[in-house]
């Protein structure tokens, strides 16, 4: 069942277009990978999911649903929700979804949303969760509270001016459940900053987990971690996957071919191959566009990067500052 | 605090781990028997979780009674009255502080730095003058100076609310910028409304009526509801037969401090609340806490609309005491960068350190005032013939009226050496909140133990 679509995506900064309408499909349990060159405009497409930035044209589509039912419920049963998600025929009707008194989540599984327009803050609290390429946390907070105010984003609580906010342990526990999960638990009460740049980008990732979301975009996780470092990312990831749809951005093939159940490449803005991994590898377009000879011996460019590409990384950076 | 099973397993591991973690599970472990403890429990674990508090405001409330005693005593009394600051001084200390604590507020704990904020204290200041002088319609009737602040802090609300509808739509320096502009119009405007009083440059004033604080006819005492002021004020001579005498600045410190205090529980409470959590995520990163689900912009709103209800209820205690208003202590640009240089010099978000950087302020600049300083005490006690010589003119030259240029370079120190103001970094060196660091370090050393400092 698919949770989120594209329909003729378009971002336009100026002359230069970041996305060129891509139609693109995220499924219940499903990790695709979003794969391109520099300024291919993947995390311009991510910014356009999430509400950061406003498109051009197009339209994007939500319905929550698949593993909106066991996520609500606290406890997470990674494996049973896995096979509960593939199992879920598409379109079918799913009487658990939404049941989250979420904004918006009241609606029946098959009831697509219009999400074109909606804020940053609007997508997190249907279930739309990211983390960033650039570590993107609150520093000065403990590892905890970090973890902690996110939780919190998805009560009711929120509003609440009179009572401590440690009278509230649901939001905590959540927080403790996650930084086990992501293997920060004994860094809890460190204050963020003071953590190693690759124990941040687990925090990364668990702050958009205590979001509690269905659909998980990860903009390179990996970025900048040691080789360990990635391996310990991958089992996260796969782990993470069990129970969330998730859309990845990632440079490391290694990685993507790894972890993706399917793999899309954006080209110049336009989505030239969305395919299983294999299909994608062999696709000879992919291979001038982007791989660049991985997984054959010859090597062709290297990274590939045009300057039109360039420049358009340089456009998405000026939206993104201002 | 209720805490998961799960939880435990982490603080057990962390007391093998770093001080941060054993402290941090110690913490867990204090609250869980103190939970219970049962009514009796609850309440000594408040007092254990408060004794600085409840140390500092006691120090406050015996501060007039001490200040009385100390300057009486025989040899050092003099010397002791040059230095401590006045009781008077210290009524402009609490709500000045209560100004500057609100600034901390919203500027502090969301990141925003509401330049404009001295319009807040303007119109708290403003409404009670004007409408005890009958210039407010529909607020004629009304003596009382709680319910007058109540109504001053309302306003407040309102006009928050409309500039931030403007100016949460910018960030960073433009917020500032947009601030400081509404409060320069207001300046301009209350400076030229000739019906405020006829001199609307010099502000207005009160005639002889007095300014009553305490919720009238109410408590078993007709003490509960004193007039406060300089000069006009109730006192107590041989208060309640204890043999103390309250002058009326003593009596203005108590009415005054009582509302300081609970607007000052008031403000740390939201500031520890769900929502007090997300006005510092916002200053700590408001893209991130977009992202996880607030609308900041509604949550920005409600705590500038919080701090300016607070910035009001401290300029109508002004007005109260001083009895009079002016544009030049309420609308005026500079009243903002005061509780700014307060914040700072205390320690910017801590808000209890934006009243200590009052007190700070207000005890140089009293030091080195005019008419009983440092400069009149040299005057009095050296001799005329060292007066004649260059030490004379030297007096004259740094420090008669000089406390302006001190606290200046004070401020630059501080902001080079001290970044975290005084607060702050009595924070970082205890590693934790003082209120709760500090016991616990003077119960190390008592143990005898002495501990390892960190």
């Amino acid at each position: 069942m698919t949770l989120l679509r594209t329909r003729g995506l378009t971002k336009r900064f100026g002359g230069l277009t970041a996305v060129d309408s891509v139609d693109f499909g995220l499924g219940a349990g499903e990790c695709v990978s979003l794969i391109g060159p520099n300024g291919a405009g993947k995390t311009t497409f991510f910014n356009l999911l999430t509400g950061t930035l406003v498109p051009s044209g197009g339209t994007v589509e939500y319905r929550s649903g698949g593993s909106r039912a066991a996520a609500d419920g606290g406890a997470r049963n990674t494996t049973a929700q896995r096979a509960d998600g593939e199992a879920m025929p598409d379109g079918g009707a799913v009487a658990e979804g939404g049941s989250g008194g979420r904004p918006g989540s009241g609606a029946a599984a098959d009831d697509w949303q219009d999400i074109t327009d909606a804020s940053p803050d609007e997508t997190a609290r249907l279930g739309i969760h990211r983390s960033y390429q650039i570590t993107n946390i609150f520093p000065a907070s403990t590892v905890l509270e970090n973890v902690r105010i996110a939780a919190q984003a998805h009560g009711t609580d929120s509003w609440r001016l009179w009572r401590n906010a440690g009278a509230f342990g649901e939001y905590e526990a959540e927080a403790w459940q996650i930084l086990e999960r992501v293997g920060l638990d004994d860094k809890a009460d460190l204050v963020a900053d003071t953590l190693s740049h690759g124990q941040k980008r687990h925090l990364e990732v668990a702050i958009a987990l205590a979001g509690d979301p269905d659909v998980l975009l990860m903009d390179e996780p990996t970025a900048g971690v040691s080789r360990d470092g990635v391996d310990r990312i991958v089992s996260l990831i796969d782990d993470v996957a069990a129970d969330h749809a998730i859309l990845i951005v990632e440079h490391n093939m290694d990685v993507v071919m790894d972890v993706s159940d399917r793999i899309a490449v954006l080209h110049q803005g336009s989505l030239i191959a969305d395919d299983e991994p294999e299909a994608v590898r062999a696709d000879p377009a992919v291979q001038r566009a982007y791989l660049g000879g991985y997984g054959d011996e010859e090597d062709e460019s290297g990274g590939g990067t045009g300057g039109a590409d360039d420049r358009s990384e340089t456009a998405d950076d000026g939206v993104d500052t201002a | 605090m209720a805490i998961s099973p799960d939880s435990s397993v982490p603080a057990d591991e962390g007391a093998s781990a770093a001080t941060a973690d054993s402290d941090a599970a110690a913490e867990r472990d204090a609250t869980a028997e103190s939970d219970a403890g049962g009514p009796l429990g609850t309440v000594r674990s408040i007092v254990a979780d408060h004794v600085v508090h409840i140390a500092v405001i006691v120090l406050f409330a015996i501060y007039p009674l001490a200040y009385t005693q100390m300057v009486a005593l025989p040899v050092i009394g003099e010397e002791l009255a040059l230095l401590i600051p006045r009781t008077r001084t210290m009524v402009a200390v609490l709500y000045f502080g209560l100004f500057a604590m609100s600034f901390d507020f919203i500027s502090g704990y969301t990141g925003y730095l509401s330049f404009g904020h001295s319009m807040f204290y303007g119109i708290g200041g403003y409404l009670v003058v004007l409408s005890m002088n009958g210039k407010v319609p529909f607020l004629g009737g009304i003596d009382s100076l709680l319910v007058l602040v109540l109504v001053g802090g309302s306003l407040a609300i309102v006009a928050a609310l409309i500039v931030g509808a403007v100016s949460f739509r910018l960030s960073g320096v433009y917020f500032a910028m947009v601030t400081l502009g509404f409060a320069e119009v207001a300046h301009v405007f209350i400076r030229n409304w000739d019906y405020v009083s006829s001199n609307p440059r010099d502000g207005a004033s009160l005639g002889n009526n007095p300014v009553s604080v305490g919720i009238p006819g109410w408590g078993p005492l007709p003490e509960w509801n004193v007039d406060i002021g300089r000069i006009i004020g109730s006192e107590f001579p041989n208060f309640l037969g204890t043999g103390f005498d309250l002058s009326t600045s003593d009596v203005s410190f108590y009415a005054v401090g009582v509302v300081v205090l609970v607007s000052y529980f008031a403000m740390q409470r939201i500031i520890h609340s769900p929502y007090g959590k997300v006005m510092i995520a916002i200053r700590e990163n408001e893209e991130r806490a977009r992202a996880v689900g607030y609308n900041t912009f509604y949550y920005k709103m409600g705590a500038f609309a919080m701090s300016a209800f607070f910035a009001a209820v401290a300029g109508g205690l002004l007005a109260g005491f001083n009895r009079s208003v002016a544009p030049e202590n309420t609308f005026d640009l500079f009243v903002t960068a005061d509780a700014l240089l307060a914040a700072i010099i205390g320690g910017f978000g801590t808000l209890a350190g934006a009243l200590f950087g009052v007190l700070f302020q207000n005890t140089l600049e009293e030091f080195l005032s005019t008419e009983d300083g440092l400069a009149q005490y040299l005057r009095e006690t050296l001799s005329e013939s060292t007066l004649d010589t260059f030490v004379g003119d030297g007096i004259d030259l740094l420090l008669n009226g000089r406390a302006g240029l001190y606290v200046g370079i004070v401020f630059i120190l501080f902001v080079l050496y001290v970044p975290e103001g005084i607060l702050g970094t009595l924070r970082s060196r205890l590693g934790g909140k003082v209120a709760r660091k500090l016991p616990e370090r003077i119960q190390r050393y008592r143990s005898g133990g002495g501990g390892g400092g960190s």
